[in-house]
């Protein structure tokens, strides 16, 4: 049996009367590739966001490389080595793109409270080399508001990976892309990660997406479980398909 | 020389040559432009980097003039301690009331932020008009004189000149370290930097100590040149005075709000002689400023060069 790098147990977040997450169970193996499906409001990102500890859960417990983390803070959870990035692209558009990286790094190496040296030439080499991972070597200089939507994803990925995470967490890594970058941007995604040992887990709407690269799905409807298994075994589950997959493929 | 040294290099040589023939009046203009350079910048180490409108800074700035007040009206002190101690004591008694009053403020962001700043500046205006004993009251601390070398006006200009660019030198080393990019990555999106292992909320604190302290620091330099301070320094309309400064030179800039200050402070000397609707003249004259270049006046600079 290979170790859980994630257990979430039982985890249940309310909002008021509403139940946004209701008892959910979610184990990732160290290496996997763990897709999150689900309707729009199934609980996918408030799920991400409770075990991230930006929401902190009503019940439930939350394991992270053996370790409970259950009620720590984000920058906490950061620190243990759990990466994410965001649906809504979130890069710092007004620092160029290798600043980018390099706020990442500094933060990593605990230099982001260093007040007097120049920040300029620190962690720059490292910080080009992710770049150049993620296939923006020759827009380093380039303020990283201006870079098209689908640069930013990947800069995102670099700003993840400067971390040195073992976890990344990914809230719809394709958001806003045309069908073919899709495909394009998880394919490298995959291979960044694989190449690292880098464990991961991503929501995500579009199936050819998800079934180009998961090697465990887990479905979400109404807060719950509603699935989870290898996507051939997923894929012939009646009730998913009813209520997520539409017709049968 | 490196040619972005060149402005900065050219103001120091101008700064250091300006007094040359300059009557009194106009070199403790000056002063109080290099005073409010001084507080505007650090001001805007929080706006322009940082992305935190602080509506309360007079706080600081006040709490570092009247702690000099206070240093320099202590009896028995002598006045070799008293040179030395000053200006520390200003930046350490604004940096700690800082530190209180951002303890509170910065669980807050945007507005409400803001409003928990302007809200511990009214109390501590309240409080220098009631602990009458310590403060004077309504009639604020007056008399006060540069102590032994820097007595005349002349010596004063220069050791503001020296301090000023102390200052700004340190803040400028601040913007640019590792911290000054964590702040701007800050501003831009905090809730990323959270996740990158950052404990935002402590470093938040941290800048708006370290603005507090710098912006007491211009607080005494103008203290012990205009003679004295009044509770009116605390007032919340001293706050705006900053925030007007830094948007008016260009908050992008490093420098932008120093050069907003001295814009700021002769356009209301040049103005205030002329006619007794001087606010009004002003407001006009800043409006239109400020429609004209919404970047700054450092704005159109940059856009030209």
């Amino acid at each position: 049996m290979s170790a859980a790098i994630l257990r979430v147990e039982a985890l249940v977040k309310r909002f008021g009367g509403l139940t946004a997450l209701d008892g959910v169970d979610l184990t990732v193996e160290t290496g996997e590739f763990h897709a999150i499906i689900g309707p729009n409001g199934a609980g996918k990102s408030t799920f991400f966001n409770t075990l991230t500890g930006l929401l902190p859960p009503d019940s439930g417990r939350i394991a992270f490389a053996g370790r409970d983390i259950t009620g720590e803070p984000p920058h906490h959870v950061a620190r243990r080595g759990v990466a994410r990035t965001f649906q809504i692209t979130s890069v710092f558009g007004n620092l160029s793109t290798l600043e980018n990286v390099q706020v990442a790094l500094l933060a990593h190496a605990r230099r982001s409270w260093s007040m007097w040296r120049r920040a300029r030439g620190l962690r720059a080499e490292r910080a080009q080399e992710l770049l150049g991972l993620v296939g923006l070597a020759g827009s380093a200089e380039q303020p990283a508001g201006t870079l098209a939507h689908g640069d930013q994803k990947r800069l995102e990925l670099a700003i993840a990976l400067a971390g040195e995470p073992r976890l990344l967490l990914l809230d719809e890594p394709t958001a806003g892309m045309a069908a073919q970058e899709r495909l394009e941007s998880i394919r490298l995604v995959h291979r960044i990660a694989a190449g690292m040992g880098l464990s991961c887990v991503f929501t995500e709407h579009d199936m050819a997406v998800v079934f180009a690269v998961a090697t465990r799905i887990t479905v979400m409807h109404q807060g719950r479980v509603l699935a989870e298994g290898t996507p051939a075994e997923v894929r012939a589950r009646p009730d998913v398909q009813q209520v997520y997959l539409g017709e049968p493929a | 020389m490196k040619p972005r040294h060149a402005t900065p290099l050219a103001a120091a040589a101008l700064l250091v040559a300006l007094p040359s023939g300059l009557p009194d009046f106009w070199l403790f203009i000056a002063v109080q432009v290099l005073a409010f350079a001084l507080y505007a910048v650090s001001f805007n180490v929080l706006l322009g980097y940082g992305g935190m409108l602080s509506f309360g800074h007079a706080a600081f700035f006040g709490t570092g003039g009247y702690t000099a007040a206070l240093v320099l009206k202590q009896p028995g002190l002598a006045p070799a301690l008293v040179l030395a101690g000053l200006l520390p004591a200003a930046m350490i008694v604004s940096g700690a009331a800082a530190l209180v009053i951002g303890f509170f403020s910065v669980r807050r962001a945007g507005i409400y932020f803001a409003m928990l700043t302007f809200a511990f500046q009214m109390l501590l205006y309240t409080l220098a008009l009631k602990a009458t004993p310590l403060t004077g009251g309504d009639d604020g601390l007056t008399g006060l004189k540069p102590p032994g070398l820097i007595a005349s006006p002349l010596a004063y200009y220069y050791f503001t000149l020296a301090v000023v660019g102390a200052g700004l030198y340190v803040l400028h080393r601040v913007v640019r370290s590792p911290f000054g990019y964590t702040l701007r990555a800050l501003r831009a999106n905090a809730l990323r930097v959270q996740y990158l292992g950052v404990d935002v909320r402590a470093h938040r604190l941290a800048a708006f100590a370290v603005s507090g302290a710098f912006a007491g620091l211009a607080g005494a330099i103008f203290a012990l040149s205009s003679g004295n301070v009044f509770p009116s320094w605390l007032d919340w309309t001293a706050s705006a005075t900053p925030v007007v400064m830094a948007v008016l030179g260009g908050t992008a800039s490093f420098l932008g709000p120093a050069l907003g200050a001295a814009v700021y402070v002769v356009l209301e000397v040049v103005i205030s002689g002329r006619t007794e609707y001087w606010p009004l003249a002003m407001g006009v004259v800043i409006m239109a400023l400020v429609l004209l270049m919404p970047a700054g006046l450092t704005g159109v600079w940059r856009k030209g060069g």
